[in-house]
């Protein structure tokens, strides 16, 4: 064969295998359709959808979601169910932008019937429009904007295992003004939607219950020097410094107010709780207090939440971290519904509105009309020797 | 001095700073350990700084090898060398964070931040001295050796003018090599001290000390020494008092308009004169 000849087969080759591999894959969705109509013998498919971010600044939260949400899908299909359920993920970088262009991806795939996310409030505000015209039932584990309920007016699909920021700016008021007693209160943030949000409203719940506002002030999250801020607080002195941001910087925080001789009690949000925040703070993390709205597992817990934290563990190597186990209860709640033979859009989502409660790892869960959970408490959380440990919920904590 | 930003300097530094943790678990050292103290100190710095400068270093010439060199062989625009610095820069980061994942690594600490004094209610802290002083004595080792010596005056001579440089004997290829690893050096050494003060480590750590780095330089004067330390320290200024001032969300704002204010008024940055002088 001569080399012209040669390379044309090459050619010709690569194309051959090409469309045998695109005919193989066509032949694949012709099954499940099969399946879906007449539900013959041969084991029938589903999916859930992941939507969330996997790389990129804020992978940590979606990763814990969607090893969570692994270790339900797991368990689902080895008990060797008729209907088994397979987990897509749909990497989103945390970025609404991201997530209107793979939108389109999830929403045209008829086999994906339900989705565990989005993560982000941001995110969700990006897709829910298009969620709801496809009748997409979504259940988020951490998505905690006030608004997102009414983005849509009169949608069915939004769902939350948590509850949204109000509620837990209220948690957190009432824990400082009651428990910590506080008199004087700086509040530092870093600027992004979630944690000036976050520090505001704690502010404004604080102060109208008599509190003084000592400062507030913005840090950075890229930066590393904090000292401008830092030098702001130990001025002021200030019994209680809130913080609203994620857990890198809170970490970084603390250790600087730490190291520059600030000795008031440290307060954060979800954002902050993570085995993260210990690491980046050092010695300097004790006695920081974590609220969150999540449940966070751990083995030592024991109980089903210590169960979760085991599976977790030996499915992914690793603990569980923040909204591991909403990311859990949000995919086992769905695979409940696929269960009961509601195996596709329209009655997965009549499943879902309907359900009166589900009995999830962390918590009880129910839905009100517009698809926030009903309320549930604050839980808090404290640094004692190096782990975070829980202190309990707002309502046993604040009396 | 080669008309180019170096964008992957921002990674240089970042290798920097993981080079010297590394050093320190190398020693034993993790977190949780105890601070040091006396001669057991200086030793765990100086090691921590050489790993760090002998890891920029040799990354920098590296870069140079791979990446620089063989596109101003072929004359490649300068364009050209600026994507693949950006190239790099997003290489290493990707490299790192696949390789170290993307989470804070922490730092043990090294240094007890003890208050030496008070001076108008600011503290002078340990850590904040070896930091000022140890910037003070590069500077000045860098800015002697670029003035006195015979290899620093062929950096200046290759920067003003590379042809004449090469006609009047002056390796342009050495020199060239010794410019990134100066600077591989110094990123080294300044991932050492950042570590040690900061006490963490993150593959995208490089990137906003390398724009302020940029930033210092145009400010103080590109291509000047002692401009790069005014920049540095101006730009250092600026911002905290814009934070203190306007608060922390404009210290950002408040610092970049000053800076565009002094390059309307003087495109040379503030001690730029005399280089914008021999230029012209």
């Amino acid at each position: 064969m001569s080399q012209g000849k040669k390379r044309l087969f090459r050619v010709v080759a690569l194309f051959a295998i090409a469309a045998l591999a695109t005919a193989a894959c066509g032949d694949d969705d012709d099954d499940n359709a099969g399946d879906n109509g007449s539900g013959s013998g041969q084991k029938q498919t589903v999916k859930l959808a992941f939507v969330g971010p996997l790389t990129g600044d804020a992978a940590n939260l979606g990763i814990n979601i969607r090893n969570g949400a692994k270790v339900a899908v797991d368990d689902y299909n080895d008990g060797d169910p008729d209907v088994r359920v397979e987990l897509v993920e749909f990497d989103t970088q945390g970025d609404p932008a991201q997530a209107s262009t793979l939108k389109d991806r999830f929403i045209t795939d008829p086999t994906i019937i339900g989705i565990v996310g989005p993560t982000f409030s941001g995110e969700t505000r990006a897709v829910l429009p298009d969620l709801e015209a496809n009748n997409l039932v979504m259940v988020s584990a951490s998505a905690t904007n006030v608004a997102l309920p009414t983005v849509v007016p009169n949608q069915r699909v939004f769902h939350r295992l948590v509850p949204d920021d109000d509620v837990q700016g209220k948690g957190v008021a009432d824990y400082i003004i009651k428990s910590l007693e506080a008199k004087n209160v700086a509040y530092i943030h870093d600027n992004s939607e979630y944690g000036k949000g976050l520090a505001e409203g704690t502010q404004k719940l604080v102060e109208a219950g008599g509190v003084r506002t000592a400062l507030i002030d913005a840090i950075d999250p890229k930066a590393q020097d904090y000292s401008a801020a830092v030098n702001k607080v130990r001025a002021a002195a200030p019994d209680v410094v809130f913080y609203g941001g994620y857990y890198a910087e809170a970490g970084r925080l603390k250790k600087q107010l730490t190291d520059a001789g600030v000795r008031a009690t440290f307060v954060s949000g979800d954002g902050a709780l993570d085995p993260g925040f210990i690491q980046s703070a050092g010695a300097a993390a004790e006695g920081a207090q974590i609220t969150c709205p999540c449940n966070l597992a751990t083995v030592d817990a024991g109980g089903k939440l210590g169960e979760f934290a085991q599976n977790y563990k030996d499915l992914n190597g690793v603990d569980p971290g923040t909204y591991s186990t909403e990311g859990h209860d949000a995919a086992a709640l769905l695979i409940e519904g696929i269960k009961d033979g509601n195996t596709d859009r329209q009655k997965l989502l009549a499943y879902v509105e309907d359900l009166e409660t589900f009995d999830g790892v962390g918590k009880e869960i129910a839905f009100e009309e517009n698809g926030n959970i009903k309320a549930t408490g604050v839980f808090f959380f404290e640094v004692k020797n190096g782990k975070l440990t829980l202190l309990g919920t707002t309502e046993e904590l604040v009396k | 001095m080669l008309r180019l930003i170096n964008f992957a300097h921002s990674e240089v530094f970042m290798i920097g700073i993981f080079a010297s943790l590394f050093a320190l678990h190398g020693l034993g050292i993790e977190a949780g350990s105890p601070p040091k103290h006396g001669m057991a100190l200086v030793g765990t710095l100086f090691v921590a700084m050489l790993a760090g400068m002998l890891a920029s270093g040799l990354t920098a010439v590296a870069l140079e090898r791979v990446a620089y060199r063989p596109l101003r062989k072929r004359n490649a625009p300068r364009l050209a060398a600026l994507i693949t610095a950006i190239g790099l820069s997003l290489f290493l980061q990707e490299l790192f964070a696949l390789r170290y994942g993307r989470n804070l690594l922490p730092f043990p600490r090294v240094l007890e931040r003890t208050q030496l004094a008070s001076f108008q209610g600011a503290d002078i802290r340990s850590d904040k001295v070896l930091v000022f002083v140890a910037a003070i004595v590069l500077m000045i080792g860098l800015e002697r050796f670029i003035a006195k010596s015979r290899l620093g005056r062929g950096v200046r001579a290759t920067a003003q003018d590379s042809e004449t440089a090469a006609l009047m004997g002056v390796n342009i290829d050495r020199v060239v090599v010794l410019t990134f690893l100066l600077g591989g050096l110094l990123a080294g050494a300044a991932g050492g001290l950042y570590g040690v003060f900061f006490e963490n480590a993150r593959y995208n750590i490089g990137f906003l000390p390398g724009i302020k780095a940029f930033t210092a330089a145009v400010l103080g004067g590109i291509g000047n020494v002692r401009g790069a330390l005014v920049g540095g320290l101006s730009l250092g200024l600026l911002e905290n008092w814009g934070a203190t001032v306007l608060g922390g969300e404009w210290k950002d704002v408040f610092a970049f308009t000053v800076l565009v204010l002094v390059l309307l008024f003087r495109p040379t940055g503030i001690l730029g004169e005399s280089l914008g002088k021999a230029r012209a």
